[in-house]
């Protein structure tokens, strides 16, 4: 019997060859590069003014030429992690695509939670912060109502805000990879146990620290540390690529401890009581209810989201009590939504889209 | 022909195969029930340490770390009434400018 083996062209080979021998080349210069850290990731570069400020909290106005959209857009970033995900870097930026669009951006951060913040609660945030950057963003643009949007537990902290306070002069709200079911969150809610192993990991600050955060994440995908390592020595030679892993990988691992005082509440009242779920919301002594919601509204989730499973954000859509509502559902991954080419190709313009239709565009 | 590596392949094929048993092990009730005791238990030895160091801190009339968490804690819940009666007191004023405009 005769075998047949097709033997690669000898050209080909030595194209081969000669690839591999350049790009591991590449690869060694710019793995040097990333173990003396000679080269640091450029992020949150869209030039701002910091607007406000109290406590750890600031409120960043994106510079641009001339808005040509208004109301403003008011940003309110996760509590667990920092705001530059959504300035990474240049080209790869939903700041910067915001206000090439015409927006007028401000964005909430909260910094760095220290002691000073180890007793905040709900109410702190979604009656007092939140109304307070808005009143200042009312000021600095002039205009009387502003678009919100919440990232991730910003989303939970603008819906609760925005049903606490129906008076709040929002035109819609827009929340992303926002967890209302806590029964589907996954294997965060089976770990966290009781207020007992919470109070036990609390820093000496009385917050959880943010390295306790950065072990759950990784507990999620136990083998993804292993693939991003792999998948770098596999692109090491591509400049592009370091550097998009190097702001990725950066942010990734970069958490902020989360209020000792909130994440008892949270514990209590999301993952223990379900309350978004069962309507047992209580923020600041006062019931809310989600129903309440009445402004334009748009919850935009992942269906490969690990972090914030789908099934934990999908039931949002029913609960809120407005009538003019919208549900997106990418395929992508929690920070795809807002980082990369999903993000570029299909959040950004159906997000920007979304709040163009209750924005004024302006020549 | 596919560009992938060979070395590549390899890995993709074992990750695939060692991480749906992987996750199952991390994410079962047996591991989150293990986790918690260790937590309780890192969480009393650290106590009884805590405790014992203050004793001796104490008996030289010096204040122990569990006296300066607890300060740093009165502190923090101290700051936090001030920054709520500060935006407390910015709402009021930003109200107070806006009703004369409107005429109330």
């Amino acid at each position: 019997m005769l075998t047949v083996v097709t033997l690669p062209a000898p050209a080909s080979v030595v194209d081969q060859v000669r690839r591999e021998i350049e790009r591991n080349a590449l690869r060694a210069r710019n793995g040097i590069r990333l173990a003396t850290g000679t080269v640091g990731p450029g992020v949150g570069l869209t030039p701002k003014d910091v607007v406000w400020r109290s406590g750890r909290a600031q409120l960043w106005h994106y510079r641009s030429e001339g808005p040509r959209v208004s109301p403003p857009l008011l940003i309110v970033f996760s509590l667990v992690s920092r705001s530059y995900a959504l300035d990474l870097s240049p080209g790869n930026s939903f700041v910067e695509r915001l206000l090439d669009a015409g927006f007028d951006v401000y964005l909430l951060d909260w910094g760095v939670p220290d002691e000073r913040d180890a007793a905040n609660e709900f109410t702190d945030y979604v009656d007092d912060y939140i109304p307070a950057a808005i009143r200042r963003v009312q000021q600095v643009s002039g205009a009387e109502t502003i678009n919100l949007l919440g990232y991730c537990f910003g989303g939970v902290l603008t819906l609760l805000h925005a049903a606490h306070h129906p008076d709040s002069p929002l035109r819609s709200l827009t929340v992303m990879a926002t967890p209302v079911d806590f029964t589907a969150i996954g294997p965060h809610a089976r770990v966290a146990g009781g207020e007992r192993e919470l109070d036990a990991v609390l820093d000496d600050n009385g917050n959880i620290p943010a390295s306790i955060i950065l072990q759950g994440f990784r507990s999620l995908r136990p083998t993804a540390e292993v693939t991003r390592y792999v998948d770098l020595w596999e692109k090491l030679w591509n400049d592009d690529y370091v550097a998009a892993y190097q702001a990725m990988a950066g942010w990734a691992t970069d958490h902020v401890p989360f209020p000792g005082a909130l994440a008892r509440q949270s514990l209590r009242m999301l993952l223990h009581d379900n309350a978004m779920m069962t309507d047992r919301l209580v923020v600041g002594g006062d019931r809310v209810h989600l129903a309440d919601i009445t402004v334009p509204f748009l919850t935009v989730l992942a269906a490969r989201d690990h972090i914030v499973p789908e099934p934990a954000s999908a039931p949002l859509i029913d609960l809120v009590g407005s009538q003019d509502k919208h549900e997106l559902r990418l395929d992508a991954g929690h920070i795809g939504l807002v980082v990369g080419k999903t993000a570029a190709k299909t959040t950004v313009p159906t997000v920007l889209e979304f709040l163009q239709r209750f924005s004024e565009v302006h020549a | 022909m596919s560009d992938t590596p060979g070395w590549r392949q390899v890995y993709d094929a074992a990750e695939h195969r060692v991480a749906p048993p992987l996750e199952s092990f991390v994410h079962s009730d047996g591991l989150a029930a293990a986790a918690r005791l260790g937590v309780r238990v890192h969480s009393e030895l650290r106590s009884q340490a805590g405790g014992l160091a203050a004793r001796v801190w104490h008996f030289a009339n010096l204040p122990a770390g569990t006296d300066i968490s607890r300060l740093r804690a009165q502190i923090g819940a101290l700051d936090r009434e001030v920054r709520r009666l500060n935006r407390r007191l910015e709402q009021q004023s930003a109200a107070a400018a806006v009703a004369p405009e409107r005429g109330c």
